[in-house]
């Protein structure tokens, strides 16, 4: 399958226990709701219920530091201050191809408040070549204009920035290419001197690097499932389309960067990651220092959508400043630096066929794709071609092409809002050709349980419902439309997590995990996984996360941070439950299966006692503390169940005079195995959908073709959707048991709309103009050309 | 008038005119001295401690160097040493150790550094920090205490409205001003009045129903 | 931003015995220190007008506005004789940037920032507007430059603000310390960068922009500007229309269409004006008004689809100003 961030199967796993059979809920209540069995290590939790049965989980908590978030107190990487911390700041190339001959510190060296200079020595992030002998020479070879060169760190930000401007740097231009059709010629400049390819991150992307390079055309990486052109045959209609999609950039609000302090024994490093231990792994590997010397902390983070994982060039740079000068440095990236050096969505060039018969039965996807990572790989994008829908064959051909520009990196559901934009479009094609209801339609090709359920839901929506079975039907310039896409994401686990909680003398309660937040609420859930084994409220417990001093936690890249973790949090909740029952029993004179806990109180199941509260009847232990830590165990049968997603709805104005999209309203209906905290995965999901909407109708990363440089490094031309471009978002979370774990979680962030609003809106655009708009973004310029081209066809 | 956002400084501005707020230098020499307002303000004339400087009338110098200059923010006086480059942002983040407001963008178009002077809210990082003196600075730490938060961020707990956070201060105060001139709003009042600021997490719908409800609980 | 010095001052008089020796005005700052942060300026010293008491402030005369050029643009939005007598002006400001920089930002400085083109604010481009001699824009990315009377230079007129003064007929007054005052209307206010095309305005090192003179619309005026982006929250223009109606009862005496986005400076189109003139506005008339405000234009590579928005923006804009048709929704800002 493409685009399955790399999974972690190749660490051993732990000796599996003794199983027992366990029966646990399966399926949608109110739908599909019944029992399987399941083979469950002997060691588990009792299965819970479903949400309506439960306390805490399930049910929505305030979200654990909103307080802090709220009212400025919420420390982040940027915010971090130490005495004596130094500012660093990066000199980057301004070419975006070039050999260095020569990097002159010594004038920055000398700029009064100046302590240090570091020139890079290896740039993390593009691709690496399979033979790097072939890239000779003193410094890294530049390949994006941006790519960082050297750094300073100095006792002020503007001292810093002034020094660099000192920093003098002797090229040898190099020809480039920044156009994806001029790159995929044969005569194109070289972006590599030979193959190179770029790995995944813990969040996903990067590419195959079992494949053939010609010229910058890395690939393709072909799939194939039976034979497409017996397919084509067989089908009785066939439908075509040829798709572009844009490069989007991350733009996370706060930007890359680290606070590092190297001191003797010890490299403490705050970073704003997707990942504490990617950071701790890559500066540990990176220096070559035990892994026990070294500490990464990220208690807050604004936002990485998939792009930081790892220590990166900021990480590694800052803490060889840190080395060099015996200060913490401080070296957070400038606005124009994260657009330009640290990943990216690839860009798409797909075109895409699909045979069928009448009836509707997919005999063959054909699937051809080229887009641009920069100078990276992980454009694929046949993940939803190949997993969405059942089909006699399929054939997809995966190209990246490599130009002279930033590195992609994993973001948000890899290669899938691009992908999806093609097939959920070209499905619609389909139902107009075969003259059904695209969501009848889908009702045929796609037997995923749960999305059945999703297409019930939206048939029965007043907003579907109000979609005209007419393309075009409104009188006037404005005309409404209504279309519809799917989504789909995989069930990656990390087994390698884990987690501590402690029962305190005083009733106190605490959880540790290195876990990071990253803004979807894992703090919070942690805290009601507590609430729920102990019978508090979340509020009374304290949650320890993002340090590497705790347990380890998964990298949070996938949607894996819920589903992997909350088990075993979970299980170190139980059997501190467990241990804290059974040492406080004989004081209370009974046995510890007698005791239960519940609404803050320890009560005797028979009544032997008058119930005590929590904290009175921790008072009783016979040490200060009890602990206990569980790791993720595997899913009780990883054979099912291993995709979800969603079915999102989108209503949008089109002014076909000005050519603008304007959407107004989104259904959105999806699902996440056991929702945890419900109003924290509704804001996921809405999230997902703006970011979508953003992708599809604004955003595009735009590059000089002449000179190679990104002409909109801001936040003012990059253009992102904001309060007015909101539409009513209506969420509709389907809850789908499906017996995998003790907490039965599921992830969200990538199938959170951001996959299938792209095509909704395309469907919804035809629906309002009888017109299909084949190209994001969708600006007036594209949709008024589109109008014009459908207009002469029809 | 109304959405004045700068001089002449509203009538609940400091005392003194046009804009008091230099001290001594060498008096109050160093960044991080707060006193009560009141006390430091009387009889404070000048921009700057040196007023000799002030060769020509009507002009006051300031840099390129540092000056000591005075700062009211969130109700105290701080005496800081900045350059006249120095943004209000950096002079509130980097000297006095304000970090709730965020630099996001640095310039202008992200409202992430959001801070009122005189209630009106703007962007600290295109204000320069001397541009500021005279005014009561309002910063998101300075809108509330943890006791007792602002109906705003009362509601933007209860309504979920944040996800990575790194907006929610800017997106606060943003929506705090507006309930300081227009306690009822509509949610069309709200999308305008935050339409400058950016949330990459896409909170917004949960952004507008926290103001919304802020703006109801007022109401009570 | 490189290190400067900065007279802070608090007269006219006073700011004007600072202007000398490349000494660079201030006011809101909003546009100054965009172009510092971004490298392409570094000048050495300020002169901050902020503080100066007489520059700021709307005054309602007999034959019209004087509006003191450090009045903020929400400050004229939310103007209540603005809103009621000069429309167009309190939509421009009103819709200008962001609702933050609107607090910040002063009219004149609105009037004066230079514009937006990607090269002119990247340090990384040595444009003709810098002083070399070469436009990377014609050959390179241009989707929201001009479409009309650009020579040397496509970038757009940026200011929504002079595209409102413009439809009113208003003039600046400048003054010098050595020359005294001289009036200058908004279309000469401007350059257009063909003979010298690092001068952006008319403006000389001594002067300083101190009013901005509104003459009293005629009777029976009505106005209206609109402002139409790729996004609706902040965003900048890529087609505008102000209009001015003098209207008869239903007849429209006299028109004026002004335009900011099509052309380098604020522009008037005289055809979309006859097209209204001694007419009744209709959407007809509208409509016709709006189809001959492009005629002439030559589209650049990318923005040939400019010459679809502005005859939509010109017509919807009329309409509203006639009060035959409400804001657009999907008009920014």
């Amino acid at each position: 399958m493409s685009n399955r961030p790399t999974e972690d199967a190749l660490l051993p796993q732990a000796a599996m226990p003794a199983n027992s059979t366990v029966k646990m809920p399966v399926g949608v209540p109110g739908y599909t709701l019944h029992e399987e069995t399941r083979q469950a290590p002997a060691s588990e939790p009792p299965v819970w219920p479903i949400n309506k049965d439960l306390q805490y989980v399930g049910h929505s908590a305030h979200r654990y530091d909103g307080p802090d978030k709220a009212s400025g107190r919420a420390r982040y990487t940027s915010d971090v201050q130490l005495p004596g911390m130094l500012y660093a700041k990066f000199v980057n190339a301004a070419l975006p191809h070039a050999k260095v001959i020569s990097v002159d510190t010594s004038a920055a060296e000398k700029y009064p408040g100046v302590r240090g200079v570091y020139v890079v020595e290896h740039v993390l992030g593009p691709a690496e070549l399979r033979n790097p002998a072939l890239d000779r020479g003193r410094y890294p070879v530049v390949r994006f204009a941006g790519q960082p060169i050297a750094a300073i760190a100095a006792t002020t930000p503007a001292a810093a920035q002034e020094a660099a401007t000192l920093v003098r740097i002797q090229y040898e231009k190099l020809p480039f290419v920044v156009d994806l059709d001029k790159a995929r010629e044969s005569n194109a400049p070289p972006v590599f001197p030979g193959p190179a390819d770029e790995e995944g991150s813990a969040g996903g992307g990067g590419g195959p690097s079992d494949v053939h390079q010609t010229g910058n055309v890395h690939g393709p990486s072909v799939h194939r499932v039976r034979d497409t052109e017996q397919g084509f045959k067989e089908a009785d209609v066939i439908v075509e389309g040829h798709y572009i999609t844009q490069v989007q950039t991350h733009s996370a609000l706060e930007t890359h960067g680290v606070v590092a302090d190297w001191k003797p024994g010890m490299l403490t490093v705050w970073a704003s990651t997707q990942g504490t231990a990617s950071v701790r792994e890559e500066l540990a590997g990176y220096f070559d220092l035990p892994m026990s010397q070294v500490r990464v902390i990220t208690e807050f983070m604004g936002g990485g959508f998939g792009a930081k994982f790892g220590a990166g060039n900021p990480g590694v740079v800052a803490a060889a400043l840190s080395k060099k000068t015996g200060a913490p440095v401080r070296l957070m990236l400038d606005r124009q630096e994260e657009h330009l050096s640290v990943g990216n969505r690839p860009s798409s060039d797909q075109t895409l066929r699909i045979g069928a018969k009448k009836d509707g039965t997919l005999t063959a996807i054909h699937l051809v794709s080229y887009g641009t990572a920069g100078c990276g790989t992980g454009a694929g994008c046949a993940g939803p071609a190949t997993n969405l829908y059942q089909y006699a064959s399929l054939h997809t051909e995966e190209n990246d092409v490599f130009i002279n520009a930033g590195p992609a990196s994993a973001m948000r559901a890899p290669g899938h809002p691009q992908g999806a934009f093609a097939l959920e479009q070209t499905i619609d094609d389909l139902a107009v050709k075969l003259n059904v209801e695209p969501i009848d339609l889908r009702d045929k090709i796609d037997n995923h349980p749960v999305r059945r359920v999703e297409r019930q839901i939206v048939r029965e929506s007043a907003l579907w419902k109000s979609r005209s079975p007419v393309p075009g039907a409104d009188q006037g310039p404005v005309k409404r439309g209504v279309g519809l896409a799917q989504s789909v994401w995989y069930r990656f686990v990390r087994t390698n997590c884990a987690a501590e909680v402690r029962v305190h003398r005083d009733g106190s309660l605490e959880v540790l995990s290195a876990v990071q937040d990253i803004g979807s609420g894992i703090k919070t859930v942690l805290a009601q996984i507590l609430a729920e084994q102990f019978g508090v409220p979340p509020s009374q417990i304290a949650v320890k996360v993002g340090d590497t001093n705790y347990p380890v936690g998964p990298d949070s890249g996938g949607s894996v941070t819920t589903l992997s973790l909350t088990p075993a949090v979970r299980d170190a909740a139980w059997q501190a439950a467990q241990k804290f029952l059974a040492d406080i029993a004989p004081a209370l004179g009974v046995s510890p299966s007698d005791l239960v806990l519940v609404d803050g109180e320890v009560r005797s199941g028979s009544g032997k006692f008058q119930p005590i509260s929590f904290r009175r009847a921790a008072a009783k232990m016979t040490a200060s503390q009890i602990t206990a830590q569980a790791r993720r165990v595997p899913d009780y049968d990883p054979s099912k169940y291993l995709t979800y997603g969603g079915v999102d709805v989108a209503e949008v104005e089109v002014d076909t005079e000005l050519g603008r999209v304007h959407v107004r309203r989104v259904l959105s209906v999806h699902d996440c195995g056991r929702p945890m905290n419900p109003e924290q995965t509704i804001s996921q999901i809405n999230g997902g959908i703006i970011q979508g909407i953003s992708f599809t109708l604004f955003e595009d990363r735009l590059l000089d073709p002449k000179y190679g440089l990104m002409v909109n490094p801001d936040l003012d031309l990059y253009k992102i959707a904001g309060a007015r471009e909101i539409p009513q978002i209506d969420v509709r979370l389907v809850e789908a048991y499906i017996g995998q774990s003790s907490t039965d979680a599921s992830g969200i962030g990538e199938a959170a709309g951001v996959v299938s609003i792209g095509a909704a809106i395309g469907n919804a655009v035809y629906n309002a103009t009888g017109v299909r708009v084949r190209r994001t973004p969708m600006t007036p310029a594209v949709v008024l050309a589109a109008l014009r081209q459908g207009g002469t066809q029809a | 008038m109304p959405g004045s956002a700068f001089p002449p400084p509203s009538p609940d501005s400091p005392p003194e005119t046009p804009r008091s707020g230099i001290t001594r230098r060498g008096f109050l020499k160093g960044a991080g001295i707060t006193a009560a307002s009141t006390a430091l303000l009387e009889g404070v004339q000048t921009l700057r401690a040196d007023a000799e400087s002030e060769a020509t009338p009507g002009v006051t110098e300031f840099g390129p160097g540092a000056d000591s200059v005075r700062l009211h923010v969130n109700g105290a006086e701080h005496v800081l040493d900045i350059e006249p480059r120095t943004t209000l942002a950096d002079a509130l983040r980097l000297h006095l150790g304000l970090t709730g407001s965020k630099i996001v963008c640095d310039r202008g178009v992200c409202s992430g550094c959001t801070v009122w002077l005189d209630k009106i809210p703007v962007n600290s990082c295109m204000t320069l920090a001397i541009d500021a003196i005279g005014h009561h600075i309002t910063t998101i730490e300075g809108l509330s205490s943890e006791s007792e938060p602002h109906p705003v961020q009362a509601a933007f707990v209860r309504h979920d409205a944040m996800q990575c956070g790194y907006c929610t201060p800017g997106m606060v105060m943003s929506c705090a001003a507006l309930l300081e001139r227009n306690p009822h709003p509509t949610e069309h009042d709200i999308r305008h009045a935050v339409s400058g600021n950016l949330c990459r997490c896409g909170t917004y719908p949960k952004v507008f129903a926290a103001t919304l409800d802020a703006a109801g609980s007022r109401r009570a | 931003m490189n290190r400067f010095a900065l007279a802070d001052c608090t007269t006219i008089d006073a700011a004007l015995s600072q202007l000398k020796d490349g000494a660079v005005v201030k006011a809101g700052g909003v546009d100054l220190l965009d172009r510092m942060k971004d490298g392409i300026e570094e000048p050495q010293r300020l002169v901050n007008i902020r503080n100066v008491a007489e520059l700021r402030g709307i005054r309602e005369t007999l034959q019209g506005l004087t509006v003191g050029p450090l009045t903020t643009l929400a400050e004229i939005s939310e103007h209540p004789g603005i809103r009621a007598h000069y429309q167009i002006l309190s939509d421009a400001c009103g819709h200008a940037a962001t609702p933050h920089i609107r607090n910040m930002a002063t009219v004149g400085g609105n009037l004066l920032q230079r514009v937006q083109c990607w090269y002119y604010r990247s340090a990384n481009f040595q444009c003709l507007r810098k002083g070399k001699d070469f436009c990377f824009a014609f050959e390179g990315l241009n989707q929201y430059h001009a479409i009309m009377e650009y020579t040397g230079c496509p970038s757009v007129a940026p200011s929504s603000a002079a595209v409102a003064l413009l439809g009113l007929g208003a003039s600046v007054e400048l003054t010098s310390a050595k020359r005294g005052k001289r009036t200058v209307g908004i279309r000469e206010l401007y350059v257009v960068p063909d003979a010298n095309p690092t001068k952006f305005t008319v403006i000389e090192p001594d002067e300083l922009l101190t009013a901005i003179v509104i003459p009293r619309p005629a009777p029976g005026t009505r106005s209206a500007y609109q402002k139409y982006g790729e996004k609706e929250s902040f965003d900048w223009a890529i087609a505008d229309a102000g209009v001015v109606l003098e209207m008869d009862g239903p007849i429209c005496r006299r028109a004026v269409i002004t335009m900011g986005a099509a052309s380098p400076v604020v522009r008037r189109s005289p055809q979309a004006e006859a097209a209204l003139a001694g007419k009744p506005v209709t959407e007809e008339t509208a409509r016709a008004a709006g189809r001959v405000s492009v005629e002439g234009a030559q589209p650049l590579s990318m923005n040939a689809y400019k010459l679809d928005l502005f005859p939509v923006a010109v017509y919807r804009t009329v309409l509203l100003a006639a009060g035959l048709r409400g804001r657009d929704p999907s008009a920014a800002g």
